[in-house]
């Protein structure tokens, strides 16, 4: 189908070459990227070697903000909340959400819908309005309380307003907004071929075996890929602890990014604030790099 | 054939995405490009901006919509919001240059915005009669001024107060004295809940402990900076003291129900029968528990040395310093201010009107809960001291410090003396910080 190149051609002609239509289409998101992340995030790099409370002119002040960090108590404990946070949240989502996708991999005439309905908490997951709702819900007087008083159990629970309950909550809504893994998961599933599971039933093995022995080897690539996801995504977490508990009580769910935004919106501490934020990136991106380096030691690819 | 249209298929869905995610990044910020108002219908557009609840910006929008109709050639865009959003996004705006042209203020903030030339003097438009103060009560020009100069017009005065629900302590038996000391508040608390079972409240806040030093005649932030922890060790006493009585609301819920806003204070769902806050919430905050409610003075130590009470304004309107119509929105100050059929809108909301002519012509029309909170004002007016400087720039980040340290009493985990120590080193530190 290609053309011949002729010396001149039509702006038509131009329009139509394969790589045109390639840039066309890459053309948003790379001007979305540089717009609303390359450029920021110099910027923010710029701004954490300054004293700057947003209204008047920053003032270089070269490495003091990093120093900083370290002799601040509060970024101390609001650093360690957050790792608390993602050493729970991520591990049981990914759990939950290979139940799940353990349980809808086969096909029947509604695994369509159920896939649908369990994805959707991951579509409305980051918004404030689920945030919101889990807040009334985990009120004192609020549904789960109401529940809990049904059966019998002990229904005044202060949920949010409790020191070990606060941080389980917000958790639980983590659990809760599996979708997306599980959905990687499936994928993952589905591509391990059935044969060896023909083959091992020939063997007579039962399904725990086939479990360990197959499933779990071949899906550790998706395993691995879901991760470095969830662990990026929580240590980015906001919403809940922003809307649902404000940090309280005792700062026990203050996370990072929120002390960090505290500290650039609300204190007038925005270099301080852009330090913050890339000392996190640094560390995740570690993490990242150390995850990476451990791959070979648990992650099976065929071939 | 086919792939011309696809060509131009291609063509608009990136000129499409391209739009879609300008608007994702400018919706966001729906306040900026004020100043760069488009007068292309003759009209000139002014922005103006408020936090609130939904009361207020019913009837604020109201206002505006009238002031729009009497002038034809004046377009106002509002923007409201809550309390908390409110001035994160603010100082946001502000630092891309992008400043509504009327900005709600609040005394907290003042000092903050005036030093770093985010906002307009407004001399000029009170020496030119542009605003007209001449029927303003005294002093509220000179609350709004910075350094002699005003800069910010206040559109209401209240006392603070403590608000509490009447069918509930009647149902107690009690009687709530004019003027409680907290050690009266203790007793009743007590009495209440061995009748009713309901919760009594303390505010562990930075107002709370700014009324104690003014009780010893001090000015809070004075205290701190100078050492002088007379008023804050009194204030984590103070918390002390209720947070282990039984009848005290408990810090679980306290934590829970969140009394920054009106909606979640925790008396409007009678978790307690008292609330502390000033004088002009009372009626937003009866309409929300859709209960009647009654006023009294805001506790004191039983040892005090000085009047706490004092007349505050309850917030501001001030013209950005980048706006291009300063003269237009001075002019819409003055209306709100100063025009009758716009306070009969207003119904005294943001406190009690400045203009005295104002306040007295509404005050036939207004519902009985509005009509005590004028009662409760001129009453407080008797008995007030000087209001305090505006707060340093630190002060969010100090108040943020009392909310955790006193969570540390109420949750039994440190004592009141630990409490003064901890709170006293570490507002040096931040004082001394902010110094730098």
């Amino acid at each position: 189908m290609k053309k011949q190149n002729t010396p001149k051609k039509t702006f038509g002609q131009r329009l139509n070459q394969e790589g045109v239509a390639g840039y066309i289409l890459v053309l948003p998101f790379i001007f979305g990227f540089l717009a609303f992340t390359a450029i920021p995030m110099a910027m923010s790099l710029g701004f954490s070697f300054t004293e700057y409370n947003i209204l008047e002119t920053p003032e270089f002040i070269g490495f003091e903000n990093y120093i900083d960090m370290f002799q601040d108590p509060k970024f101390v404990n609001t650093f360690l909340v957050t790792i608390r946070y993602v050493i729970f949240s991520v591990p049981l989502r990914l759990l939950m959400a290979l139940m799940i996708a353990m349980l809808l991999v086969k096909s029947t005439k509604l695994s369509g819908f159920y896939r649908a309905v369990f994805y959707l908490p991951s579509i409305i997951g980051s918004s404030v309005a689920v945030a919101v709702l889990w807040k009334k819900m985990f009120e004192s007087n609020g549904v789960i309380n109401g529940l809990l008083g049904l059966v019998g159990l002990p229904d005044d629970t202060a949920w949010l307003g409790g020191e070990k309950t606060a941080m389980f909550t917000l958790i639980v809504l983590a659990v809760w907004q599996f979708g997306s893994s599980m959905l990687i998961f499936l994928a993952g599933l589905k591509q391990i071929p059935v044969s060896l599971y023909e083959a091992a039933t020939v063997d007579g093995a039962n399904g725990v075996k086939k479990f360990f022995k197959i499933t779990l080897p071949l899906l550790t690539p998706t395993i691995f890929f879901n991760l470095i996801n969830q662990l990026i995504s929580g240590f980015m977490a906001f919403t809940q602890s922003y809307v649902i508990t404000q940090g309280k009580p005792r700062e026990s769910t203050l996370f990072y990014s929120v002390y960090l935004y505290q500290n650039s919106f609300t204190y007038g501490k925005l270099g301080y604030g852009c330090a913050m934020a890339w000392f996190m990136t640094i560390f995740v991106g570690l993490l990242t790099l150390l995850i990476f380096k451990t791959q070979n030691k648990w992650v099976y690819y065929e071939s | 054939m086919k792939r011309k249209w696809t060509a131009i298929a291609m063509s608009l869905v990136t000129v499409a995405s391209l739009s879609l995610t300008a608007c994702g990044g400018g919706g966001g910020n729906a306040a900026s490009g004020s100043s760069a108002s488009s007068e292309a219908d003759g009209k000139t557009t002014l922005k103006l901006c408020w936090w609130g609840n939904q009361v207020r910006n019913d009837a604020t929008q109201e206002a505006v919509n009238l002031y729009m109709e009497q002038n034809p050639d004046i377009n106002i865009e509002v923007e409201f919001m809550d309390w908390t959003g409110y001035w994160d996004k603010l100082s946001t705006v502000a630092a891309g240059g992008n400043l509504p042209d009327i900005i709600q203020m609040d005394y907290a903030y003042l000092k903050r915005y005036q030093e770093s030339n985010q906002l307009a003097n407004l001399d000029e438009f009170i020496e030119n009669g542009t605003i007209d103060t001449s029927k303003f009560q005294e002093g509220v020009v000179e609350s709004g001024s910075v350094d002699g100069s005003c800069y910010a017009i206040s559109l209401g005065i209240q006392p603070p107060c403590m608000v509490y629900d009447k069918a509930i302590v009647e149902e107690a038996g009690v009687e709530i004295p004019e003027y409680p000391t907290w050690e009266e508040l203790y007793d009743i608390g007590q009495t209440i809940y061995e009748k009713t079972g309901v919760s009594t409240c303390l505010d562990p806040s930075m107002n709370t402990m700014l009324l104690l030093a003014r009780s010893y005649g001090g000015y809070i932030y004075d205290d701190l900076a100078e050492g002088d922890s007379k008023a804050v060790q009194k204030h984590m006493e103070y918390v002390e003291k209720f947070s282990q009585a039984e009848f005290c609301i408990s810090p679980e819920l306290w934590a829970e129900k969140d009394a920054a806003n009106v909606d979640t204070k925790p008396i409007v769902d009678q978790t307690t029968w008292n609330d502390f806050p000033f004088a002009c919430q009372m009626p937003t905050i009866a309409t929300a528990a859709g209960r009647e409610m009654g006023m009294c003075m805001h506790p004191k130590p039983a040892d005090a040395t000085a009047e706490q009470n004092y007349l505050k304004p309850s917030m501001f309107f001030s013209i950005a310093e980048t706006s291009e119509h300063k003269e237009e929105a001075a002019k819409f100050i003055d209306w709100f201010s100063n025009d009758v059929e716009c306070n009969k809108i207003l119904k005294g909301e943001r406190g009690v009107p400045v203009n005295t002519d104002v306040a007295e012509a509404i005050s036939a029309d207004l519902d009985d809960n509005t009509k005590r909170v004028f009662e409760y004002t001129e009453e407080a007016g008797q008995m007030t001291s000087p209001i305090d400087p505006p707060e340093p720039t630190s002060a969010s980040e100090i108040s943020q410090l009392l909310e955790t340290i006193t969570e540390g009493i109420m949750y039994g985990e440190i004592t009141a003396e630990e409490a003064t120590d901890q709170f006293m080193s570490g507002t040096a530190e931040i004082l001394q910080e902010a110094a730098e």
